[in-house]
């Protein structure tokens, strides 16, 4: 797999905030310097960079050139990536294509949005007709009306669903980058008694929108080696699903893209379930984490209350899970958070998530989510295996 | 006790602005007609309208008329809104199962909070919006 031969050789993230005092180039600013110096780069080598979506940059078709204007980079290959909450690890495995391909050789990713600050987005979709005149609350009245779906499909423990919400807010503690708003402790109980908000979703469901950045400097193999780096991270299998069961009027809504992106990055990557070493998945919504779980195989369909139950997810767990807190208790940067929970992989996997560094690196498995569809389930649906390889 | 819950027929709503493909529902929807896509080549019904079959990809698409008769495949109850929805709380949101095989968004009146279930028949119920076109809601099957 030609993936193999991309490293990721840093990564960088700003502390999340509820609103930025900071333009978003200044934040973007931030990620390259801090990019290049900690991994011994000078800018001039950056020859590529893809940004992830962003509702700040969202008003502007001239997003990635007017961004690579002002950090003064000159580019082989320059690109926004607009797949939603799946554009940070979508931009990743196109950095991959892109150095593969011979189009460049380093790139710079970066994910900054500040949209509580500024959000330039003008939305075009279905909403304006089929869900603003309903009084649909959102992507949490989506996630009422898909929760609702699979309770009676299936059940739904919400205590299952708590002790999810509780393991993310204790890594969020022990994450200085998570917005400080969010690190206090949390309860079961306080989970199970927060504010309704679309019934059956709460507010401790759903992620808190926030400003912040993160990014990863990505390279050849072979350039990482000359450069005499001595650890890097490859991406070992990618798969990547956008509006599943497309052509059916109905579909059956607690199934997702994740399994089809799920096999794909398995097979590539030669790799079961069972040989995660730790779990990074896209958390806007906590019952999301539970729906990945039966997609990419942890567990059967139905079962995910059960397995959360049975299982321990913390840093030092069994199966570590969004040891940074997630973006749910770390705070949510916009489009750009699906940054948050991949940049915190390649961290554990360089060894470097202190306090809260899990033991086995061996691997780590980082999802996406992307889009509120209508009447479906979600729109994109993205799975990369990533690994040490020094 | 339930909190009753709130029909949403006094919310202030603007008549939404259709795409050029879509249009042909919003016109119908002014003699309470339910206009839904039909793929001829595939034999499915489709909604939210499109311009294209989604299940083809051809665009030989007919608009045909349904009775509305439907059933309750999900909902959500608002409990905190916007505008201009805010201070209704709280109202449903309903995912209806038509049965011609297709699901829409709608609010459900006349449904009390103990009453509303998956599986629960309803059937429609007209809410005129200020430039003569009608709002497809439901109520609950008598």
């Amino acid at each position: 797999m030609v993936m193999r031969d991309v490293a990721i050789v840093g990564f960088a993230e700003t502390k999340i905030v509820e609103r930025s005092a900071q333009d978003v180039w200044e934040l973007g600013a931030t990620i390259l310097e801090t990019l290049i110096d900690g991994a011994g780069f000078e800018k001039g080598e950056i020859d590529g960079m893809i940004l992830s979506s962003s509702l700040t940059g969202a008003g502007n078709a001239f997003w990635s050139q007017n961004t690579a204007e002002f950090l003064g980079l000159q580019l082989d290959f320059c690109q926004t990536v607009d797949i939603g909450g799946c554009s940070p690890l979508g931009a990743l495995a196109r950095a991959a294509m892109a150095i593969d391909a011979g189009m460049c050789t380093t790139v710079l990713l970066l994910y900054a949005d500040t949209a509580v600050a500024e959000n330039n987005a003008r939305l075009r979709s279905f909403g304006g007709e089929w869900t603003v005149p309903v009084g649909l609350m959102g992507p949490p009245g989506a996630f009422g009306l898909l929760s609702r779906r699979y309770e009676y499909q299936y059940g739904l423990d919400y205590r299952a669903l708590g002790k999810l919400a509780v393991t993310q807010r204790n890594h969020a503690i022990l994450n200085p980058n998570a917005c400080e708003k969010l690190r206090i402790p949390l309860t079961v109980d306080g989970y199970l008694t927060s504010r309704m908000i679309s019934d059956p979703i709460r507010l401790l469901d759903s992620v808190m929108p926030c400003d912040g950045a993160s990014g990863l400097l990505v390279t050849s193999r072979a350039r990482a080696q000359g450069k005499g780096l001595s650890r890097w991270v490859v991406p070992l299998g990618y798969g990547e699903r956008t509006n599943h069961n497309a052509a059916q009027s109905l579909v059956d809504v607690t199934e997702t893209g994740h399994s089809a992106a799920g096999q794909r990055a398995f097979a590539a990557a030669g790799m079961a379930p069972r040989d995660i070493a730790s779990f990074y998945p896209y958390d806007d919504f906590i019952i999301a984490i539970m729906l990945q779980l039966e997609m990419l195989g942890f567990c059967k369909r139905g079962q995910g209350c059960a397995f959360i139950n049975d299982m321990d997810f913390t840093h030092a767990g069994s199966l570590p899970l969004n040891t940074g807190g997630g973006q749910i208790s770390a705070g949510q940067a916009g489009l750009a958070g699906g940054g948050t929970n991949l940049v915190e992989a390649v961290r554990q996997l360089f060894g470097e998530a202190g306090s809260r560094q899990v033991k086995n690196t061996a691997n780590a498995l980082v999802t996406g989510i992307g889009g509120i569809p209508l009447a479906r389930n979600w729109v994109s649906s993205a799975v990369m295996i990533l690994a040490p390889d020094a | 006790m339930p909190t009753p819950l709130n029909s949403t027929v006094e919310v202030k709503r603007q008549a939404p602005t259709p795409y050029s493909f879509s249009r042909p529902y919003w016109e119908g929807t002014r003699e309470k007609k339910i206009l839904v896509q039909y793929c001829p080549r595939s034999g499915q019904y489709q909604f939210y309208p499109r311009p294209v079959s989604i299940a083809t990809g051809h665009r030989d698409l007919e608009w045909r008329e349904v009775s509305g008769a439907g059933e309750i495949f999900s909902y959500t109850i608002t409990r905190r809104a916007r505008e201009p929805f805010r201070g209704h709380e709280p109202f449903i949101v309903a995912t209806v199962t038509l049965d011609v095989g297709v699901n829409l968004l709608a609010n459900i009146v006349e449904c009390d909070e103990d009453q509303i279930r998956i599986g629960m028949k309803v059937e429609p119920y007209w809410l005129p919006l200020p430039n003569g076109m009608h709002l497809l809601m439901f109520k609950p099957k008598r």
